[in-house]
């Protein structure tokens, strides 16, 4: 074996045994598209070793998604197939893996995006978001380098160079990476504790473009992305993930937020996102490009203009130390503090979730962070604490 | 947008599987064959499907659950396969051949890899077939990988070519070339259903075959119809006129004459002896072990379930190529196959001469050398193919 099949399948073995962590026993679900088909073998392999009982590869394939779109009938935008709902159904119990990482990203730009827009198979995502709600999949999602994605991040086609960023975000570089890894969850999870602490009512954002207050929930917590299932599975569900986050109430949003750095959504590329918040809703979208995306999620799905998540990053992140722009949300996200609208996120409360949990089909990140943004905690005696400056922490663990 | 590949999905969805307005339409290709894939999408929506599934398969991961999965998987079927299989019923579907890695298996367990077959996705698809309730189409994908077994290098612009020319595609209009030759091969058929031989007698080099007929099994050629009346072509190229013999009547021996790409590996120089109707002998080259495999673990697997006749104006035939691809190699020349029936060539219910076992594996076993008879029920012998042309007025 060469030393670049050594790296895929140390990665692969990562993702499965620190991210996903495969139980004995467990069906694995493996999903991705056609162009990762080398990462998702590897996966499969490694999923197999971890003592999967069975591996289910489904791959997906943006080209048929654009024939749908350009070519099909209105009524196939939405439609839930019943192998699909099968499949999504099986998942509970078990382990899913997911890669990421857009060949191309720009293919579905000249469509209609109202099309684009409305093409999620309702029902099926419906049945994913109650398994996170129920907390019943242990599961991860991975960067899988490819051409296309090196061509728009590096300006040429240099796999190897994208996978040299993306095994240095993924800590393959460290003697003993499971160690790194959990020296660096407990890192943020003393993070997240900290500020689960002071209990702040709101989180104010001020920096070019953006001043927003947004009101939090007093049951939920801040967390990473070390989750445990109902059944005790403990799995990191983004690998890279620096970010510590927690859901908002999403009744309480005033003000206007710009995002600074351009987001890969529906086939499209979204930059300079501007949204405008009145009383937890978004009242106004403007945007260089792909405004037309967000606006149809917002018009289609219910729910979709409010909150769902609030995360925070600093600049010790590896993936904002690269320097790059990664163009896939996954890595983005974190690199910098970002924002969700759509779904909350039901594990980041003690229990039951709050009312004012945002409630939604789609859950879209998009990155606020940057050397001038400033991140206060409100507490409920009108104090404003530091959290944020010069992407930096400001509160003692 | 690739023109040669367009037209050749268009042909495939509207000859081929003949999609009808509104059928959802499944495609199976491997994860290799993406490009002709996202054609037949397109073709499909343009065809007025009203949803395209795409079903990927991947022999690596085949390969990773023969290799280190445990010995349940190799049966298993999960339940969302099952599901998507079910679905196809009263639908489309359209699945690629070409393996790009044709012996991405040979250095694992012959005997896993001959029982790795999802058993009750098998019996699913298989019932579909006897009840004939899906028009569907199996085609080729020129890879790299398949381009350099067939022709010694990965000349994929090659192998498109030789592929173009057994599609018709040179043909200024290939869907009316493909009806004059659909209803050539359906003349034969008749002809053949006609004469109602009791048997079939094979003689060449390593071969003294008798096969019993039944008196109440058609002879299909060029396409047939599902059990809802669309006309659908389910192999393209097709070259052949076939049925389903008596799987009680088979004795002597059968010598293979080209290899065969079988479940990752090549089988080379197949040898098999019936008596009474079943395999009682297997000798290959190469391969023997994942044939004894199948006759061993899956019923009736050891009695044949197909003959066919191919002559030499086959295009197929013409292109002097062996392709290592059934779909292609087994319409270059005569074939017979191993395992289970076409239950819907029965004029009423199939009769127990029937196969009804849960695969079906085809082999050729025409050249040059080969002569096929009809054996009437008085006795008397009518050739049917001499120096692979057709005998029969």
């Amino acid at each position: 074996m060469n030393t670049n099949g050594d790296r895929l399948e140390r990665y692969a073995e990562l993702a499965v045994r620190v991210g996903a962590n495969v139980q004995p026993g467990q069906e694995v679900f493996v999903h991705g598209l056609v162009e990762h088909a080398e990462l998702i073998r590897a996966l499969t392999r490694q999923s197999y070793r971890a003592g999967a009982s069975y591996v289910s590869v489904v791959y997906g394939d943006q080209h048929v998604k654009r024939a749908m779109i350009e070519l099909g009938p209105d009524e196939a935008l939405t439609h839930s197939p019943e192998w699909e709902k099968s499949l999504a159904r099986t998942t509970a119990g078990n382990a899913q893996l997911g890669t990421s990482g857009n060949p191309e990203p720009e293919l579905l730009a000249d469509l209609d995006g109202e099309r684009v827009g409305r093409a999620i198979a309702l029902e099926v995502a419906e049945i994913y978001r109650q398994q996170h709600r129920d907390r019943s999949v242990n599961w991860c999602g991975v960067g899988s380098p490819n051409e296309g994605w090196a061509q728009q991040v590096l300006g040429e086609p240099d796999v190897e160079r994208l996978w040299e960023l993306v095994a240095f975000c993924f800590r393959l570089d460290e003697a003993d990476p499971v160690a790194a890894w959990r020296a660096h969850l407990d890192q943020l999870d003393a993070r997240a504790a900290a500020l689960t602490e002071r209990r702040p009512d709101a989180l104010r954002y001020r920096g070019p473009g953006t001043d927003l207050t947004v009101g939090l929930l007093p049951s939920a917590r801040w967390g990473s992305a070390r989750f445990r299932t109902a059944g005790g599975i403990d799995y990191v569900a983004n690998m890279p993930t620096e970010e510590i986050f927690t859901t908002p109430d999403s009744r309480r949003a005033e003000g206007t937020l710009r995002s600074s750095m351009p987001l890969s959504l529906g086939g499209q590329l979204i930059r300079g996102l501007e949204l405008t918040f009145e009383d937890g809703r978004i009242v106004r979208v403007e945007a260089e490009t792909g405004a037309d995306v967000v606006r149809t999620h917002l018009a289609n799905m219910e729910n979709a203009d409010r909150l769902g998540e609030l995360a925070l990053v600093t600049k010790e992140s590896r993936v904002g130390q690269t320097g790059t722009l990664f163009y896939n949300t996954l890595f983005d996200e974190n690199a910098t503090c970002h924002i969700a609208y759509g779904f909350g996120l039901p594990y980041a409360f003690e229990g039951e979730p709050d009312e004012g949990m945002n409630v939604s089909n789609i859950h879209v990140d998009f990155m606020v962070g940057g050397p001038e943004l400033e991140v206060d905690a409100v507490l409920g005696d009108g104090t404003e604490l530091p959290l944020i400056r010069n992407e930096e922490w400001q509160v003692a663990a | 947008m690739d023109e040669r590949l367009e037209r050749y999905a268009e042909l495939v969805v509207r000859v081929g599987a003949n999609v009808q307005p509104g059928q959802e339409v499944f495609l199976l290709p491997g994860v290799e064959h993406y490009e002709l894939a996202r054609a037949l999408a397109r073709q499909a929506y343009r065809a007025g499907a009203s949803y395209v599934h795409v079903r990927y398969q991947d022999s690596h991961v085949r390969k990773a659950m023969i290799g280190l999965g445990p010995d349940e998987a190799l049966t298993y079927s999960p339940e969302w396969a099952k599901e998507l299989f079910s679905s196809m019923t009263g639908n489309a579907m359209i699945a690629t051949t070409g393996d790009p890695e044709p012996e991405l298996l040979a250095d694992l367990d012959g005997e896993r890899v001959g029982r790795a077959l999802p058993q009750e996705i098998v019996q699913i698809r298989m019932q579909q077939i006897r009840d004939n309730s899906v028009n569907w189409c199996g085609v080729g994908a020129p890879s790299a990988g398949w381009a350099k077994q067939v022709l010694g290098e990965p000349d994929v612009e090659r192998l498109w070519e030789l592929i173009a020319f057994c599609m018709r595609l040179d043909e200024p209009d290939p869907v009316a070339a493909w009806r004059d030759h659909t209803a050539r091969l359906k003349a034969r058929a008749e002809a053949l259903t006609d004469l109602r031989p009791d048997a079939l007698r094979y003689r060449g080099p390593g071969t003294d075959l008798t096969v019993g007929l039944l008196p109440d099994v058609r002879w299909l050629g060029g396409g047939g119809d599902t059990s809802t009346g669309i006309l659908y072509v389910a192999n393209m190229p097709t070259e052949e006129v076939f049925t389903s013999p008596d799987a009680r009547r088979t004795e002597g021996t059968i010598r293979s004459t080209q290899p065969l790409a079988l479940a990752g590996q090549i089988v080379r120089g197949l040898e098999l002896t019936f008596e009474h109707g079943r395999a009682v002998r297997v000798e290959a080259q190469t391969g023997a072990e994942i044939v004894r495999s199948h006759f061993e673990t899956i019923e009736n697997a050891d009695r044949l379930g197909e003959v066919a006749l191919v002559t030499k104006e086959s295009r197929v035939g013409q292109t002097g190529t062996l392709f290592y691809d059934t779909l292609f190699d087994e319409n270059a020349t005569c074939h017979v196959a191993y395992g289970a029936s076409f239950p819907f060539l029965a004029d009423g219910e199939p009769g127990d001469g029937m196969n009804g076992a849960n695969t079906h594996v085809d082999f050729m076993v025409g050249g040059a050398e080969l002569e096929v008879d009809a054996v009437l029920a008085d006795g008397s012998e009518i050739p049917l193919i001499r120096n692979e042309e057709w005998q029969l007025a």
